[in-house]
């Protein structure tokens, strides 16, 4: 790897933070915004659902998003703001569809202390100003004008120091806010205060509440005609207003989001941390509060928003699992619940560890992750490749075959689809009512399995069976002709297109027969000495009807040829090497190239270049797809051929800047592929499976496709054992009914083919899991799990004990064979020299595994290291040894053999806090800290001096506004030996909003040519909100200066 | 609790109307096109570009309050003329 790195996502965020409904698009839409971290997403309500419009890259963080309607508009405008001070108001430009900016700016203060509790920025119901609370004992102002533009801001000092939350009340003559917040004595009030806009002052406000709930966190204002706000605490929720207060007990549960429902402000859904919905009504009589009610209503996705958008439909945005649009009924269902979930937006986010796994063994990775929290955490397995949206299926066991074929030679849609099984042939085809029922074709032979099906000139339709080769029009559907195969004979294999048709008959008789209008015409056979196991005729030449080659694969001596037509001379013989016979072959052009495909039974794929004028075969290439014999067929999608290869690995190889690419589907074992282009199912394909027929349409190629394993529980920490087929994980469950100690921890072993429980250690009473690999140990041969653990108690600051388990896997159990005291939290673990490494504390410690008298093992210390703050990330490459520490950044260790000592060699000297690291190559490492920030460092080994080679240099520093968890060597493309990607080495990273990005260590050529690129770019695409690159780059180096 | 759950606000009776329920268990796809801006209006007017005053609060506070003091004074010396016109006579005397 090298210093130039170019960092890419592959997955955005999906963390929903924040969300809003309003007429944004035009007068008459409703919009659904979505924040996602760094992105919006505009959605439109319309009769079949949510429709997404528009996803919009934010340059920074979003920390606050509200829609709202200045005076005179009849549309909404929004109000953005991010973590690093910058704001924005957006107006949809309907007639472009284009986003303005009118106005934005910086509200950032040179001196104050960044609130505690999270950015607040509201604004007036009266749309007099926005309101912000960024620092600590200040609240900004940023009026409007009375034409609705806004005017320079300013600061109000604000005397609570510890502010939970602010809102504006609805009704007040004058813009008025309510001040939730906490005293130096722990306790929380509620205090008002006009905002005097001339006197940049606040005054006094209408009324004040003292000593509420200790737990009160949010407020929600209600609006006119009843006014006042709402008050959330734990165990009460309180309505209080001038001349008004009511107060109900609630179930204890900590409130993470609201949604109004009513315009006017009397019923509200809260969301509570359990993933509980629950119904808020303020009762009232005219417009006097007379109480509140509450009503659960069932259970989400943990809600970190909620949006109430129309007929009974709701909107929940998570943080920690997939977000959903549920309805709420009128009726409970069976369990007594009121919410039905119609739909799940996927959310990867927080990705807390992840590992990167090739269950395939095809070379292609696929991450696996840990990802949501609490009762939403499940495992996700990601992986690149084409989806089939299946469209509709049916059940049918024992598919030997499948073919489309048209009721005449021009028609452009494909109407019947022949399915062959073992000893008969159906034949569907759609109705008027768009079903797919069995017809029949009257001249077919259907008490017999076919062999091959093709549509053929003059109106035809072929089919091949053992004894014969039929020829039926296609409009009458009667038989024309028949050509039987010769007694004692019988067809093995057979091909054809729309003139041609190349059959096998056994004893390895090849014959050649020509198709006319009403005729079938036999005009070759040659003789071969082996039987033939294969065959392909598919036309690549000028003429779409018609092949001048043939291709044929050989039993006995594991060849190919190819042969031209209509004489079958042999032109070229490619032995294949092996015991394995070709199952299929196909020639065929991509990009104007030519190809000749070869696919044998044990899931290789041979490919050569086809030289179609010599029959010339050159540039072979191997690669696996599967295990299992694998069947060729072309499609067409979006204009380009493509082919698909059934087996059990089924993949779609295309081709992208002359280079042959593979990509794999989204299905598990695929038995026949025939393409099915049917008028009410344009460009699909039948895809026979697993006793299933389903038709269905392709995706686009490469996408990424996650598959969700919802866990009920959150895990950790997961790793990945090669010999024993499983995976591990460390893992806790709450409990929320069950008091205080309600967490459980746990190591887990899941199978990894179906991602299933098959064994569990319980860890001990506030014992967590920290850390989770697999490895072995010198002079065993056995592979372990070793789990590294910390004792939380309560009382204590840091943990003072650990322990690190050894796991064997045994029968699918998890069996302990050694487990040693730490003295804290063992943060970290790796496999180092046949030895094992582990982080505690302030501490770096090996481990030796060794063999007692006993014949058992255990882990003995062998040397250590002291001098870090907290050793948290650890990463070893030979004797070297890479810490991320907790805010001393990134030191370079080395593991002395002779003398059994671990020293320091170098250090970062800047003070980052760190989140992940990873070692790029022997002298460049990689580290990400918590504002955001990737950067690397190099070893300085020339240095002249000591004090320079003790020095790791900063070489690359990177803004990438995400958190990253993790770091895993790994790729998510399928490397093959003869594409250049596979020789660029990369990093993959996880972040808490469930971005998977990825890292490439690229030649510096190519790395300039990209830079050179992007800043193109930057010249066309604007940001929405206008930052200047130059303006970044200081943030970022502010960045770095500032922890 | 029906009188509770019942009439749900609806602002197109239409919204919804149609949903087609994917199955709850496969994420539904929801990816609209990225936006990529080329035209100026990512710009806003000038007198848009919105900062915070450069006055310190502290200052502005002593300024506002210094303005405040002043203002009773010179109010309080037009109020005390015609005090002093009672009182004149009263010296006089």
């Amino acid at each position: 790897m090298s210093i130039w790195n170019y960092v890419v996502t592959a997955h955005k965020p999906t963390n929903v933070t924040h969300s809003c409904v309003g007429n944004f698009t035009s007068p008459q839409d409703l919009n659904l915004i979505i924040a996602k971290c760094t992105r919006i997403e505009i959605h439109l309500l319309s009769p079949q659902g949510l429709q997404p419009m528009l996803d919009v890259p934010i340059y920074g963080r979003i920390a606050t998003l509200e829609l709202f309607r200045p005076h005179g508009e009849a549309q909404d405008y929004l109000f953005i703001a991010t973590e690093r001070y910058k704001f924005c108001v957006l107006q949809w430009d309907s007639e472009t569809g284009e986003l303005v900016t009118r106005a934005m700016g910086d509200v950032s203060d040179r001196i104050g202390r960044p609130t505690d509790n999270g950015q607040i920025g509201i604004i007036d119901p009266d749309c007099r100003l926005i309101g912000l609370h960024l620092y600590d004992g200040l609240f900004k102002v940023i009026p409007f004008d009375n034409k609705g533009q806004l005017k320079e801001a300013f600061n109000i000092r604000l005397e609570e120091l510890q502010v939970l939350d602010i809102k504006f009340l609805y009704g007040c003559s004058k813009p008025t806010i309510v001040v939730l917040y906490q005293d130096n004595k722990d306790a929380r009030h509620v205090k008002t205060y006009e905002v005097a806009l001339k006197d940049k002052d606040f005054v006094e406000g209408p009324w004040s509440q003292n000593n509420l709930d200790n737990g009160a966190d949010l407020l929600i204002p209600v609006p006119p005609p009843l006014c006042g706000v709402l008050i959330i605490g734990e165990e009460t929720i309180v309505y209080c207003s001038a001349n008004a207060f009511k107060a109900i007990p609630i179930r204890p549960s900590i409130t993470k989001a609201y949604g109004r429902v009513d315009p006017d402000g009397s019923r509200y859904l809260l969301g509570d941390h359990t993933g509980m919905i629950s119904l808020l009504v303020i009762t009232h009589e005219k417009e006097k509060v007379t109480g509140l009610k509450i009503e659960p209503l069932g259970e989400t996705s943990i809600a970190s928003t909620i949006s109430y958008l129309d007929n009974a439909f709701v909107y929940i945005g998570s943080s920690y699992g997939d977000s959903q649009l549920i309805k709420l009924n009128l009726q409970p269902d069976a369990k007594g619940s009121y919410v039905e979930v119609l739909e799940r937006y996927v959310n990867l986010g927080p990705i807390v560890d992840f590992c990167v796994v090739d269950l395939e063994r095809q070379g292609q990775g696929q991450v696996v992750t840990c990802s949501g929290a609490y009762k939403d955490g499940s495992l996700r397995v990601v992986r690149n490749g084409i989806g089939i949206n299946e469209q509709a299926s049916v059940e049918l066991q024992g598919i030997k075959g499948m073919w489309s074929l048209r009721s005449s030679t021009d028609d452009p849609f494909d109407t019947f689809l022949v399915v062959s099984f073992i000893s008969e042939t159906r034949i569907l085809a759609m109705n008027l009512e768009d079903e797919l029922e069995e017809t029949e074709i009257e001249g077919f032979c259907s008490q017999v399995q076919t062999l091959f099906c093709h549509d053929a000139v003059h109106n035809q339709l072929v089919q091949v069976t053992s004894s014969s080769v039929r020829l039926v029009s296609s409009t009458t559907r009667e038989l024309r002709n028949e050509w039987h195969a010769p007694s004692g004979y019988s067809v093995n294999v057979a091909t054809a297109n729309a003139t041609q048709v190349l059959l096998a008959t056994g004893g390895g008789h090849l014959v050649y027969l020509e198709i006319g209008d009403g005729i079938l015409q036999e005009v070759k056979h040659a003789q071969l000495e082996y039987e033939i196991s294969c065959l392909d005729i598919n036309p690549i030449g000028e003429n779409p009807n018609h092949s001048h080659l043939a291709a044929v694969g050989m039993w006995t001596d594991i060849s190919v040829r190819v042969f031209s037509l209509p004489d079958l001379n042999l032109i070229t013989k490619e032995q294949l090497g092996g015991e394995i016979i070709p199952r299929s072959v196909l020639l065929c052009a991509f990009e104007g190239i030519s190809y000749l495909l070869c696919a044998l039974g044990d899931g290789h794929l041979l490919n050569f270049m086809l030289n179609t004028s010599t029959g010339e075969l050159t540039d072979r290439k191997k690669v696996s797809l599967g295990t299992q014999p694998i069947t060729l067929r072309t499609f067409s999608s979006k204009n380009a051929t493509h082919v698909f290869a059934a087996s059990d690995r089924p993949t779609v190889i295309y081709s992208s800047n002359k280079k042959l690419l593979y990509s794999n589907v989204n299905l598990k074992e695929v038995s026949h592929m025939c393409p099915f282009n049917s008028a009410a199912f344009p460009d699909s394909l039948a895809i026979a499976k697993e006793g299933e027929l389903t038709i269905g349409t392709i995706d686009d190629i490469q996408k990424l496709h996650i598959r969700s394993i919802p866990l009920g529980e959150h895990a950790r920490r997961i790793c990945h054992q090669e010999q024993s087929r499983t995976f591990a994980i460390c893992s806790l469950k709450y409990n929320p009914t069950s008091g205080e100690d309600s967490e459980m921890h746990f190591v887990r072993l899941l199978d990894d083919q179906t991602f299933e429980f098959i064994s569990t250690y319980s860890l001990d009473t506030y014992e967590y899991g920290c850390f989770i690999i697999s490895c072995s140990f010198s002079d065993d041969n056995n592979v372990y799990y070793c789990v590294g653990t910390a004792y939380v108690l309560p009382e204590e600051n840091e943990p003072t004990k650990g322990r690190i388990l050894v796991f064997t896997v045994e029968d699918g159990k998890l069996q302990l064979i050694a487990e040693k005291e730490t003295k804290g939290a063992v943060y970290c673990l790796n496999a180092f020299n046949g030895k094992l490494l582990a982080a505690i504390n302030q501490k770096i410690q090996l481990y030796k595994w060794v063999l007692r008298d006993d014949g058992t093992h255990e882990l003995q210390s062998e040397c250590g290291h002291h001098g870090h703050i907290l050793a948290l990330y650890v990463q070893t490459r030979g004797d070297f040894i890479v810490v991320g520490d907790l805010m001393k950044s990134i030191s370079l260790l080395i593991y002395k053999h002779e003398e059994g000592a671990i020293e320091e060699r170098a250090r970062d000297y800047n003070a980052n806090w760190m989140s992940a690291v990873e070692i790029l190559d022997d002298d460049i490492y990689l580290g990400a800290e918590n504002s955001f920030n990737l950067f690397t460092v190099r070893k300085n080994s020339e240095g002249a001096t000591d004090e320079e080679r003790g020095r790791l240099e900063v070489v690359g520093e990177y803004h990438l506004g995400e958190f990253i968890n993790r770091f895993r060597h790994g790729s998510l493309v399928m490397r093959l030996p003869d594409s250049d990607v596979g020789q660029i080495p990369t990093v993959i990273f996880g972040t808490i909003n469930g971005v998977i990005g990825v890292i490439a260590s690229l030649p510096h050529d190519q790395y300039v040519f990209l830079e050179k690129l992007q800043s193109n770019l930057r010249k066309v695409i604007k940001g929405a909100m206008d930052v200047s690159v130059e303006e970044l780059c200081k943030r970022v180096e502010e960045l770095t200066r500032l922890h | 609790m029906e009188s509770v759950l019942g009439n749900w606000p609806s602002y197109d009776p239409h919204n919804f109307s149609q949903l087609r329920p994917s199955d709850p268990s496969s994420s539904s796809k929801m990816t609209p096109a990225t936006y990529h801006p080329t035209h100026s209006k990512t710009l806003p007017p000038p007198d848009q570009v919105i900062s915070t005053e450069a006055k310190n609060i502290l200052l502005r506070h002593i300024y506002q309050h210094a303005e405040e003091k002043l203002k009773p004074k010179r109010a309080a010396s037009e109020n005390l003329l015609p005090e002093h016109g009672c009182k004149q006579p009263r010296v006089s005397s």
